[in-house]
């Protein structure tokens, strides 16, 4: 059996259940997502897409673990047209360094591209958040080009509406309330498909 | 010692031209007087067959369409400053000689530099960045450097050995200054510098002045060659005059990109980093007597900065937002606030050096208004709308984090502007308060008073909510929602 095991860790042979290796990935802090994503955490150097029906649901403190160890390796974090007041006391509670932090408003949705494009090919920008209402697959095709040139985490959040939409990103993810607790389903990573949403406790 | 002579032949000329890319127009300079001669014209000038000497009525002959200009000698002095405060980045021994040439003392610079070679490039290059064309030669003497550098000597002498033998070929119409000593000599058949210095020495100093033959030995090394020195300004301000008036924001770049590189020089050489920039807009002169006032475009940089590419391309996403109330005549950049900044850092290994980017604050900031791109900070305040600020991020932000307690009890990350009234919707569906109440109540002492009793909600679509009952009025008051758990 061990040398069945040792035959399998050849580069060259693929099972079905394996994720497609991921260059860069960071831990999101919640180890049965770690376990589905490709990599073992949120790449880091690519497009998400996360679609979201209505906002409260803990989307965004499952972020914020991977928010904060991207801070502590003296990267920045900027989100692009947010749809509330980010709270500060809230963040700083969670281990955001609000130093590191930045809000970009701007009224043109021409130009919330071009920040969110310019902070994705930025190196010293760890993760860049955007909420955008563009369904253009060309310029999600540039982003993700952007995001993987400046070695960026690029979320984009977006309404299911949109989901019928190709897209570039290679990680989407829906997100949902079950039973009070936050439901995960994979729509589409560089691996097998998982049928089952993962349900993860983020309060 | 080792003399660099920077020479630049087409300053008259090209204190009018380096703010425009395109040397193709048709332009010279004049002397002046009242009689005007053709002093230097461009390429583009001479293929139409305009000469120097010419009388400028033959120049319109010629060519109509030709543009004249007097020669302008103040500019061409502060021309050649700009550029002996480029050098200054290289050595700290610069000083401006006669006839629009700089010399530079480069002997304890080659080993930093790369060598001589490489040293050479990078100020032909530079000094071409600048907007001039460049002839350089380099000689253990400041003289013989100039000579060197008039008679078009590619070969560097680096010997003092070499000097005398070097020198003797050269025409004596090389040295800097003394026309009418070379005047004479040349009326008594002696032309080069060689026969110059075979001449019975007392008779030479009794007919041509003692000057000149100390120049010749100056130029030999045989005694010492002293310079005056340059010292590079306290504050940097360097003015573009633009040939035609520009009424376009994009046509700007360019003379912008060439004062930018005369700043980082600057800045190189004083060992510093600029914090903020203030770029004026000269318009023509009868409007500017009009109005007043140049347009000023003042900026500010999120950290020191030097680097003349990321200085450019901030000044240049700027300048896109600047309206032009009239034609631009001229550009004057001026430097504001600077901070010491460490010089350049040599990788150990090859590939060491990280590629100088523009920090993306200064990009986003530049592009989208200084407003647009903010920071966020918590303040201590019970009111939860006054718990914190909104921060544009500037040099030396302060750590004032540390002294700010954060609240104990639940809060949301997001919050609303402007708390939303409930009203009916809470009353009918089934709501689950989670937590609380947390009652907040302050601000009695400065008109902003509240009392409230805050709620952690699940609502009946399974969002977490933060809710609070207006208690200011009794007991029984209206629901708000004022934060999003998300």
């Amino acid at each position: 059996m061990s040398s069945l095991a040792s035959v399998l860790q050849h580069p060259a042979i693929w099972r079905g259940g394996d994720c497609a290796p991921e260059p860069a990935a960071v831990a999101s802090g919640f180890p049965p997502l770690d376990a589905v994503l490709p990599g073992g955490g949120w790449p880091s150097c690519a497009l998400t897409e996360i679609l979201l029906a209505r906002e409260g649901i803990g989307e965004i403190t499952l972020t914020l673990p991977a928010l904060a160890r991207l801070q502590s390796q003296q990267r920045s974090v900027v989100w692009i047209a947010p749809p509330h007041v980010p709270y500060a006391p809230a963040l700083a509670a969670r281990g955001i360094d609000l130093e590191r932090f930045l809000i970009v408003r701007c009224a043109n949705a021409h130009d919330q591209l071009w920040a969110f494009e310019q902070a994705l090919r930025a190196p010293e920008c760890g993760a860049a958040f955007a909420w955008l209402a563009t369904t253009d697959e060309r310029v999600l095709r540039r982003l993700q080009i952007a995001a993987r040139e400046g070695n960026t985490w690029g979320v984009l959040w977006r309404r299911p509406g949109q989901r019928a939409s190709a897209s570039a990103a290679p990680l989407r993810l829906a997100l949902s309330k079950h039973e009070g607790r936050l439901a995960i389903r994979v729509l589409k990573r560089r691996g097998g498909e998982i049928a089952q949403p993962i349900v993860v406790n983020v309060a | 010692m080792l003399w660099i002579c920077v020479l630049l032949p087409e300053l008259p000329l090209e204190v009018f031209t380096r703010s425009q890319a395109a040397a193709a127009m048709r332009f010279a300079i004049t002397t002046g007087g009242h009689h005007p001669r053709i002093l230097i014209a461009t390429e583009a000038a001479r293929q139409c067959g305009i000469a120097a000497q010419q009388l400028v009525s033959a120049a319109y002959a010629l060519t109509p369409d030709i543009v004249l200009r007097e020669r302008d000698v103040d500019a061409e002095a502060s021309a050649l400053r700009g550029v002996a405060t480029w050098l200054t980045q290289f050595t700290p021994t610069v000083s401006i000689g006669n006839d629009s040439c700089v010399l530079a003392e480069i002997g304890g610079s080659l080993r930093l530099f790369g060598g001589l070679r490489a040293l050479l490039q990078q100020m032909r290059d530079g000094v071409r960045t600048l907007g001039y064309s460049v002839q350089m030669a380099c000689a253990p003497t400041a003289t013989a450097a100039q000579c060197f550098a008039r008679a078009g000597h590619r070969q560097p002498a680096m010997r003092r050995e070499d000097l005398a033998r070097m020198l003797a070929p050269l025409p004596l119409a090389c040295l800097p200054g003394e026309e009418e000593a070379i005047a004479l000599l040349r009326r008594a058949g002696v032309t080069t510098f060689g026969q110059a210095c075979q001449l019975p020495r007392d008779a030479l100093v009794r007919r041509v002045g003692k000057s000149f033959v100390a120049m010749l030995d100056r130029a030999r090394d045989l005694v010492p060659d002293p310079q005056t020195p340059f010292v590079p300004p306290a504050h940097y301000r360097g003015r573009l005059e633009l040939p035609v008036p520009v009424t376009e924001v994009e046509a700007l770049g360019f003379a912008v990109h060439r004062l930018v590189h005369e700043l980082s020089g600057w800045l190189l050489g004083r060992g510093l980093g600029v914090c903020g920039l203030e770029l004026s807009l000269e318009h023509e002169h009868y409007l500017h007597a009009r109005s007043g006032a140049a347009t000023s475009v003042p900026f500010a940089l999120a950290s020191p900065a030097r680097d003349a590419t990321h200085l450019t391309s901030v000044l240049r996403e700027r300048l896109a937002r600047v309206p032009l109330p009239a034609p631009v005549q001229s550009v004057v950049l001026a430097s504001g606030i600077t901070a010491p900044l460490a010089g350049r850092n040599l990788g150990l290994l090859p590939g060491d050096n990280e590629l100088a980017t523009v920090p993306l604050l200064d990009r986003l900031r530049a592009r989208l208004g200084e407003d647009a791109v903010t920071c966020i900070a918590p303040l201590d305040d019970h009111r939860p709308e006054r718990a914190w600020q909104h921060k544009t991020t500037s040099v030396g932000r302060e750590r004032a984090r540390a002294a700010c307690t954060l609240p104990r009890g639940p809060r949301p990350v997001w919050l609303l502007a402007e708390p939303q009234p409930l009203g009916a919707t809470f009353e009918d569906k089934p709501w689950i308060l989670r937590d609380g109440p947390e009652r907040i109540e302050a601000g009695w002492w400065d008109g902003g008073d509240i009392r409230r009793d805050y709620h952690v909600a699940e609502s009946p679509r399974g969002e977490m909510l933060w809710i609070y009952r207006d208690s200011v009025y009794g007991p029984d008051g209206e629901w708000f929602l004022h934060g999003i758990f998300a």
